[in-house]
């Protein structure tokens, strides 16, 4: 598949494309950087209608490989397949051509994205096969929001309380422990316009949570706020940070894989070595 | 991109507050858009936290991101917003990148990647 990163993984979180390119390999999934892949366009659409070229541009790369796109992060997910809902439209869709040829891109829509989870979700049994470990940690979920809403876009599992990554974590043997907040928003994306209401998000997501022995996210906005932005939580104490990993690093981890192949950190190994079977 | 405005994508909401219930800028104890569709006047478009549960929550279908988006082109954008905005125009990512980030990816192992080329984004985004 085509791999589009998006700006947070590629700029601050090569530990997550690191452990996603390892655990797909071993599904059989090579995944193909996207040369000049660029920013999915999201930051744009609250400001200008221009977001459409960007995400636009990003899909006519893939279109040109002939792969379909794996992103992830929910808002690049979200904002890719709205903006090609949004070009089903043909005038639009001719307008967006129009710059994409002073470039010698053309847009047809014929690519799809998918975010990791939807990926994962169609492959849980060659995954069982793959998972020789059994975890002995207690793990609570955070979903990426966006990429599960809007359904009518999105188009696959419960989009208000998704089920898929419950499933993809439980072949690992872990126990995925259920929590308030589980299904609630981390935050990341309202830190950008208020600093203290984002992290309070997160801290209330973190506390809510804190029976678990580590936390595990699917998206480059949720590592951001509850991971690297844990420790400017007013309320979180150094000895009380909750561990947090990707999806794809606990899947490794289950897979027998060593840390450092999948970009874990020493410390993080040590905080998690006594519940490693 | 909405056509018909404002006005026009109001026009299924019932007010009845669903959409309020879910946000969590509101359990938050702030005030997001799900304010202004119950008819309050103290909220702010950009207090958001991009999980769209309101949207989905909506009994009525109302498309509540298309309405954001429209007021947020009437309301001054927060600092980070603004950032963003500021870096994707210019370089074509929200967070500054140059070529030393195939140095980063080659110490954990990844293949270098090549970056759009700023005059594609231009001509791209050029307004």
């Amino acid at each position: 598949m085509a791999f589009f990163p998006g700006c947070l993984v590629l700029q601050r979180m090569p530990q997550y494309e690191k452990a996603a390119r390892r655990v797909l390999k071993e599904l059989g999934i090579v995944l193909e950087s996207i040369p000049r892949a660029a920013c999915c366009g999201a930051p744009l659409e609250s400001f200008t209608d221009e977001w459409l070229y960007l995400a636009a541009y990003n899909l006519a790369l893939a279109e040109g490989m002939e792969l379909d796109v794996l992103t992830l992060c929910g808002n690049c997910t979200n904002t890719l397949l709205r903006a090609k809902a949004a070009l089903t439209d043909p005038s639009l869709c001719l307008a967006v051509n129009e710059r994409l040829h002073e470039i010698d891109l053309h847009f047809d829509g014929a690519t799809t994205v998918r975010h990791l989870i939807h990926v994962l979700s169609e492959r849980l049994e060659v995954l069982r096969e793959k998972v020789g470990a059994e975890l002995s940690l207690k793990v609570a979920l955070t979903h990426p929001c966006q990429a599960f809403r809007p359904h009518e876009i999105l188009g696959f599992d419960d989009p208000l309380q998704p089920q898929v990554m419950r499933r993809i974590v439980e072949l690992t043997g872990a126990e995925v422990i259920a929590y308030e907040a589980e299904y609630d928003c981390c935050g990341s994306t309202l830190y950008l316009a208020d600093e203290e209401l984002g992290l309070e998000a997160g801290e209330r997501k973190l506390e809510s949570a804190a029976e678990a022995d580590v936390l595990v996210d699917a998206c480059g906005n949720c590592q951001l706020l509850l991971e690297r932005f844990q420790g400017l939580m007013k309320g979180r104490a150094p000895e009380e940070r909750l561990p947090v990993l990707t999806l794809p690093q606990l899947l490794g981890l289950a897979m027998g894989m060593a840390p450092a192949e999948l970009g874990i950190g020493s410390m993080m190994a040590s905080k998690l070595q006594g519940s490693l079977a | 991109m909405t056509g018909g405005g404002l006005n026009a994508l109001l026009e299924g909401c019932t007010q009845c507050g669903l959409c309020r219930e879910v946000c969590i800028v509101e359990r938050l104890g702030a005030h997001s858009i799900t304010s202004f569709l119950c008819g309050e006047e103290d909220y702010s478009s950009w207090l958001c936290s991009s999980c769209w549960r309101c949207q989905e929550a909506c009994p009525q279908g109302v498309d509540i991101h298309a309405i954001m988006m429209e007021m947020r082109r009437d309301e001054e954008a927060p600092a980070g917003h603004e950032a963003n905005l500021v870096s994707v125009l210019r370089s074509g990512y929200a967070l500054a990148m140059s070529e030393e980030i195939n140095e980063t990816r080659r110490i954990h192992g990844l293949e270098p990647v090549e970056l759009v080329p700023a005059e594609w984004v231009h001509a791209l985004l050029r307004g």
